[in-house]
């Protein structure tokens, strides 16, 4: 995306200004959300929401492990997020040029001083994809001790020690328009409340040095709680106000901030 | 193991010359010039297009023609088991340049000098021929942003297991180790543009299997045909009270009249938006 220009950018501050956004919208409107669950047949839960033009899809697949160490009663939860290069041609693997650092213009093709190219491999999605990551595993998980998990992680230890559910909860932005964590955050709960983990049998013959044998039902399944999930809501600052579900041009030359609301 | 039942009947109760169901779908990325969904039975798979527009690399450049790029990712819950890592290993970076060749030559690139095509397919499910489902997704992508190009790209794979040609392999098939054939071609020109193998093939049956997944693109190219011009798409959105506040119509070209008959309506909205064009329709 072209950057936005000087005139732009005060247009759309003075909008906001006087409450009144690019597509019509007060500051604290959101755009029509849509969320459609089980949209990923192979994965145990899955969730595809749209806000506006943005449109991610998240999924969480289930895997019996070995819990760590430092919490044998607890299963693992890994959470990561992945831009796909459709959401916007910044997000590919490959070589990009930075902006030329002589000139302080943004694409190197406007530039004519500096003909040198600094090219590394999709820098653009995958800084992104790691702040998306950190960010919701942190929302969801809590700090470092677990204090704070939107989910509870004891209820999907099988076997406390030996055996436990790894989580793999995977999100895909398919196309951005902003907003992205306010979006993967409700992707996320609703893939959560749609996943169904198999009743696992734990034979009972076990000695304290083997593995126990688990039997995997195809048949039962046990229904997530995500009560205590949160939904994220990010506020935008733009000029002396805030707003709520930015499009990426309102996010462009703005600080942003997020909050986390239960 | 049994690929094709003594009835004729593959493992999904297929025949042996039948395909999948096919499924087009354009403008699933807003953002992009030009976006489209194909899914081949439980293959799904969405493509955007972003150009043309100014070259990123100088260096890159062509000063007679386009220069087009493409970039092939699977997600990481496509496959059964989860995928660790969803880009740049060597069947993703062979794919992307699979297809970008494919695209190059259909796309009238001379017309769009100095200038950069962006082909990005990204793979939701993966369940055998996701090759195939991306050559006809940017087929359609390119044809939902408006790209010159000489004809339809249609691509479809065919292989060869129980002494039966077999049409379309789905995962499991094509797991067996048998031929896989993907083949590609310009559908009205009926001239190939690609053509893949795996495994071998005595050089008689060979022209079997081709001249079937031949059969299949002319299929395909057919439904694609269908799903430019005539699909009209109506999601509906509906507020707290019922009233209906939002229609979008999808994949309807601009100039085209279109009569919609919507009962069971609790409002009626003053205004019908086609995306893609600016202009609004005053609905009546």
């Amino acid at each position: 995306m072209v950057g936005l220009s000087v005139g732009e950018k005060h247009f759309i501050q003075g909008g906001i200004a006087q409450d009144l956004r690019s597509d019509g919208r007060k500051r604290f409107d959101y755009r029509p959300i849509s969320v459609e669950t089980g949209v990923i047949p192979q994965a145990n839960g899955s969730a595809r929401v749209r806000m506006g033009a943005t449109h991610v899809i998240a999924s969480v697949k289930a895997e019996l492990g070995k819990p760590s160490p430092l919490q044998p009663d607890k299963a693992k939860v890994a959470i990561y997020v992945d831009c796909s290069p459709t959401a916007a041609p910044m997000f590919e693997v490959g070589n990009i040029s930075l902006p030329c650092d002589k000139c302080h213009s943004v694409y190197m093709s406007s530039c004519s001083l500096s003909r040198s190219t600094i090219n590394y491999r999709g820098r653009g999605g995958e800084q992104l994809s790691t702040e998306l990551s950190a960010a919701l595993q942190r929302c969801l998980l809590g700090g470092k001790s677990g204090a704070g998990a939107g989910i509870n992680l004891s209820s999907l230890s099988v076997v406390e020690g030996k055996i436990c559910w790894d989580l793999y909860v995977d999100g895909l932005v398919v196309s951005s328009d902003g907003n992205l964590l306010d979006a993967l955050g409700a992707a996320i709960k609703a893939a959560l409340s749609n996943t169904g983990i198999p009743k696992v049998h734990v034979a009972v013959s076990a000695s304290a040095d083997e593995q126990p044998e688990v039997d995997i039902s195809d048949e039962e399944f046990l229904q997530f709680d995500t009560f205590g999930i949160p939904v994220i809501i990010t506020l935008t600052k733009v000029g002396r106000h805030y707003i709520i579900d930015a499009t990426s041009e309102e996010e462009v030359p703005n600080e942003l901030g997020y909050l986390r609301f239960y | 193991m049994e690929y094709v039942s003594p009835e004729g009947l593959r493992l999904d109760g297929r025949r042996p010359m039948e395909m999948r169901q096919i499924r087009g779908e354009l403008g699933a990325v807003a953002k992009a010039d030009g976006s489209a969904v194909f899914e081949m039975g439980n293959t799904k798979v969405i493509a955007a297009v972003y150009g043309p527009r100014e070259v990123q690399n100088r260096s890159q450049q062509l000063n007679d023609q386009a220069l087009v790029r493409c970039e092939y990712s699977m997600a990481n819950f496509s496959t059964g088991d989860r995928m660790r890592k969803p880009k740049g290993d060597r069947r993703s970076t062979e794919i992307s340049l699979v297809i970008r060749q494919t695209m190059e030559a259909c796309i009238l690139t001379h017309l769009m000098p100095r200038s950069q095509i962006d082909i990005f397919v990204q793979v939701l499910q993966a369940d055998g021929g996701t090759r195939s489902a991306c050559i006809n997704a940017a087929t359609l992508a390119l044809a939902d942003a408006g790209i010159p190009m000489r004809d339809l790209v249609t691509s479809c794979s065919a292989g060869y297991l129980n002494s039966n040609p077999l049409l379309d392999l789905n995962y499991v098939e094509d797991s067996a180790g048998g031929p896989d054939v993907t083949v590609g071609i310009l559908a009205k020109l009926d001239r190939v543009t690609l053509l893949q193998m795996d495994a071998k093939l005595p050089m008689d049956i060979f022209e079997n299997v081709m001249q079937l997944a031949i059969e299949g693109c002319k299929a395909i190219a057919n439904y694609i045909r269908e799903v430019r011009t005539f699909q009209l798409v109506l999601p509906v959105v509906e507020d707290h009270l019922g009233t209906i506040r939002e229609y979008q119509a999808t994949g309807v070209s601009p100039g085209h009249i279109v009569f919609l008959s919507l009962p069971f309506l609790k409002g009626i909205p003053s205004q019908l938006t086609l995306p893609n064009s600016a202009a609004q329709v005053p609905f009546w």
